[in-house]
């Protein structure tokens, strides 16, 4: 019988030809004559391609000029990217007027505001940001965006965000100095210790309280100018559209798909009908029915925004599609957990939220994130209803007067910009199975 | 299933259930309510209705939905730019969300007399031709024996082509394409040997192209193209202040007065067609239901027909480029089809 002892040995360096670059080349490229030949044809595919680029692209293009025949007449060759540097305030803001542009940008720049404590380690609640963000934000950017006279709703939810913005921001800075929450922290602000939690909450409320009703009283003197929706265009356009389908579809997704899973059968076959007549239908038939049809069965004279029908549209349309993103998460999840769940005493919702939801949403987020990135793309189609999202913008370029005919260039600006949105979003859906992934690393 | 033949059959449905009923109530009063005008266009086109880099509309049609909001308001800027999709271009119309259409479409008999719509004027004759190149020698479209002919799919450009081809026995090889930038470099790689498409159009490629002088226009005009503005079936007052903002450009052109002299004009011309037309003497007005100087402002605020068409189609600065002498374009008086009954 062999003795097997455990002796340690001494760890070799791994072989040089597996290390060094010219070891890896002989190992990867040339290890065969076919494997060489193979690479050197596509050595040189690549130099023909990003020579070609290069030449047309970079150092044969035109930058300034401003016509496409002035463009002929520095290089017949070249790109004449100066029609796209002459419209990019188009293809970014649509025809939003050019003195209000400020207004987008501000927007944009408070959702960023409103978001990054989600990112910011040491902030509490982070939860109540985040529903913050779904329900309050909107109105707020909404009214930036389109302006004109606030109703009396407008005006409630306007000074609800502009508070929930302000005490978002305070909290989170305070939470990352400190690491408490803005209502812990009011008492050391007075000196106070050892609180009761119920003056706690009766300071915290009036302090929103205070601040709601002060920041009503200034937003009544406060307002802008109204820009009708026909205005908005460009990428704008496409993020608004694709900004407000990304955020309802995932809650419509959820709900249809616990509704297709329900025991109840009304709720079960409406939403089971409801998924299948969107998904047999493609977006650009919904969006027709929508943008054409409907305004038939209106009352005279009755014009709904179009924006608005081409919104709803894209929320239903993907929301359907994420059901199915989500009833396939849903069946992941073993039938021991369902019965772990009961057996604790938890019920329907608590389930669902507290055992299910979270470990099949893990699963999902490729898929999700999938479906949002062609939920971007897919909005470029209401360029097609007239309305100028930055397909609409880049493809206006070839008509105008001035730059007639050009239409390589807009397109390959417009793949660059999708490119490099998908691909962000792309890279943050691996960041965040990372951050999740508490198991089953494969 | 075809994108194109998807949405037309939808539209195709939705034109045949749309009720008439947008078309009941008064459009102009409808307009005066709301404050501005509501004027159909398509998706850019060269000339008649581009945007620029700046976001505003401008062409040659758009310049008639101004003079019809000039007419009505009394300011050009009084209205809104509608860009439709040419498949939903008529139900747009019948279902009341634009009140005017002016988007290159052609007056035919059964556009005019069964899709629920009126055309009320011409504001350009276009007419279809093709491009070839100089170098290959061919000076006239009967010459195009057995060559491959680049065509945009789904227009009417397509079927005048084979109509073309049939009767003269050309044996013409149709290449379609969806876009016409594609059909444009296609021709110019030398994948086909002509394009054809409305002379406008062509005339507004081949200012596109990099060398333009190397093409050619046909002299053939394979087709009638009248393009002018419509209005739904059945609101005689509006299709009147639409017909007669078009012929107040073409009679101010036929007397002499521009947005540069209508002042002086109203105010010392002795010429009575003058004086009637700007509303200083007569009662024109009355039976459009406009104010007194409805023409006045169309002319001061857009231009005679003469001054558009420079502006965005004839030789401006900036503009398309195509001559208007010698073509159908012309007013009457120097051989042309623009042509104004009398405003008296």
């Amino acid at each position: 019988m062999a003795i097997i002892k455990p002796t340690k040995r001494s760890t070799i360096a791994p072989p040089l030809s597996e290390t060094s670059p010219v070891g890896w080349m002989k190992k990867h490229l040339f290890s065969s004559t076919l494997n060489t030949l193979l690479t050197f044809v596509t050595l040189f595919l690549i130099y023909i391609t990003v020579k070609g680029l290069w030449v047309w692209g970079i150092a044969d293009a035109v930058w300034v000029a401003d016509s496409r025949r002035e463009c002929f007449d520095i290089s017949m060759d070249g790109a004449c990217w100066a029609g796209v540097i002459a419209w990019l305030d188009s293809i970014f803001y649509g025809r939003y007027p050019r003195d209000e542009l400020w207004r987008i940008n501000l927007g944009i720049l408070l959702l960023f505001v409103w978001m990054a404590p989600l990112w910011l380690p040491r902030v509490k609640a982070k939860i109540y940001i985040g529903l913050t963000t779904v329900f309050l934000y909107p109105f707020l950017s909404g009214y930036l965006f389109s302006g004109g006279d606030k109703g009396i709703f407008m005006q409630l939810m306007l000074t609800a965000a502009i508070v929930c913005l302000a005490g978002n921001t305070i909290h989170a800075t305070i939470g990352v100095f400190t690491g408490h929450s803005l209502p812990e922290f009011l008492p050391r602000l007075f000196g106070i210790k050892d609180v009761q939690e119920k003056t706690l909450h009766n300071m915290f409320f009036t302090l929103i309280a205070v601040s709601f009703v002060a920041v009503f009283m200034w937003q009544m003197g406060w307002g802008v100018e109204k820009i009708p929706w026909t205005k908005w265009g460009g990428l704008f356009l496409t993020l608004v559209i694709s900004g407000v389908g990304i955020a309802s579809a995932l809650p419509g997704g959820i709900i249809l798909a616990l509704g297709r899973r329900s025991k109840m059968p009304v709720v079960r076959v409406l939403s089971t009908s409801f998924i299948e007549l969107f998904r047999s239908v493609p977006l650009i038939t919904v969006l027709f029915m929508a943008t054409t049809m409907f305004p038939l069965f209106l009352p005279e004279g009755f014009v709904l925004n179009k924006l608005v029908q081409v919104i709803i549209a894209v929320c239903l349309f993907n929301a359907c599609y994420l059901a199915e993103v989500v009833r396939g998460g849903l069946q992941t999840i073993p039938k021991g957990q369902f019965e772990g769940a009961h057996t604790v005493g938890l019920g329907y919702w608590q389930t669902m939220s507290f055992i299910i939801m979270p470990q099949a949403l893990k699963h999902m987020i490729p898929n999700i994130v999938g479906n949002f990135i062609s939920l971007l793309k897919d909005t470029t189609l209401v360029s097609i209803i007239g309305l100028f999202d930055v397909l609409g913008m880049l493809r206006s370029i070839s008509k105008d007067l001035p730059w007639l005919g050009l239409h390589r260039e807009p397109l390959i600006f417009g793949a660059i910009l999708f490119f490099l949105i998908c691909f962000v979003m792309s890279k943050y859906s691996r960041h965040l199975e990372a951050k999740l992934s508490t198991e089953h690393k494969n | 299933m075809k994108l194109s033949t998807l949405v037309t059959s939808i539209v195709a449905f939705a034109v045949m259930a749309a009720p008439a009923a947008a078309a009941t109530s008064k459009t102009l009063d409808l307009v005066k309510k709301r404050g501005n005008l509501r004027c159909q266009v398509g998706t850019p086109s060269g000339g008649f209705y581009n945007l620029d880099a700046d976001g505003n509309w401008y062409g040659l049609d758009v310049a008639v939905c101004q003079a019809v909001a000039a007419a009505i308001f009394g300011d050009k800027g009084k209205m809104e730019v509608q860009s439709v999709s040419s498949q939903a271009r008529f139900t747009a119309l019948a279902n009341g969300e634009s009140d005017l259409l002016c988007r290159t479409a052609t007056w035919t008999m059964s556009r005019d007399t069964q899709l629920g719509l009126d055309f009320t004027g011409v504001n350009f004759y276009d007419g279809q031709g093709f491009t070839v190149l100089k170098e290959t020698g061919i000076t006239s479209a009967l010459q195009l024996k057995g060559a491959k002919v680049c065509v945009t799919s789904g227009t009417t450009s397509e079927l005048n082509l084979t109509d073309f081809s049939r009767e003269n026995n050309l044996n013409i090889d149709i290449v379609t394409f969806e876009d016409w930038n594609v059909r444009d470099d296609t021709y110019l790689k030398g994948g086909c040997d002509a394009v054809t498409g409305d002379k406008s159009s062509m005339a507004a490629n081949i200012v596109s192209f990099p060398v333009p002088a190397n093409h050619l226009i046909l002299p053939e005009t394979i087709s009638k193209e009248p393009l002018g503005p419509a209005v739904r079936h059945g609101d005689n007052q509006w299709a009147d202040i639409v017909r007669w903002s078009l012929f107040a450009m073409i009679n101010a052109e036929e007397l002499g007065v521009t947005s540069a002299n209508v002042d002086d004009m109203r105010a010392n011309s002795k010429s009575v067609p003058i004086r009637r037309m700007l509303g200083v003497e007569g009662n024109l007005n009355e039976g459009i239901g406009l104010s007194k100087d409805w023409a006045y402002n169309i002319i001061k605020q857009v231009g005679n027909y003469g001054e558009i068409y420079e502006k965005y189609i004839g030789s401006g600065k900036g503009a398309l480029g195509i001559k208007r002498k010698g073509t159908l374009n012309e007013l009457w008086s120097n051989g042309g089809l623009m042509y104004s009954p009398p405003m008296r």
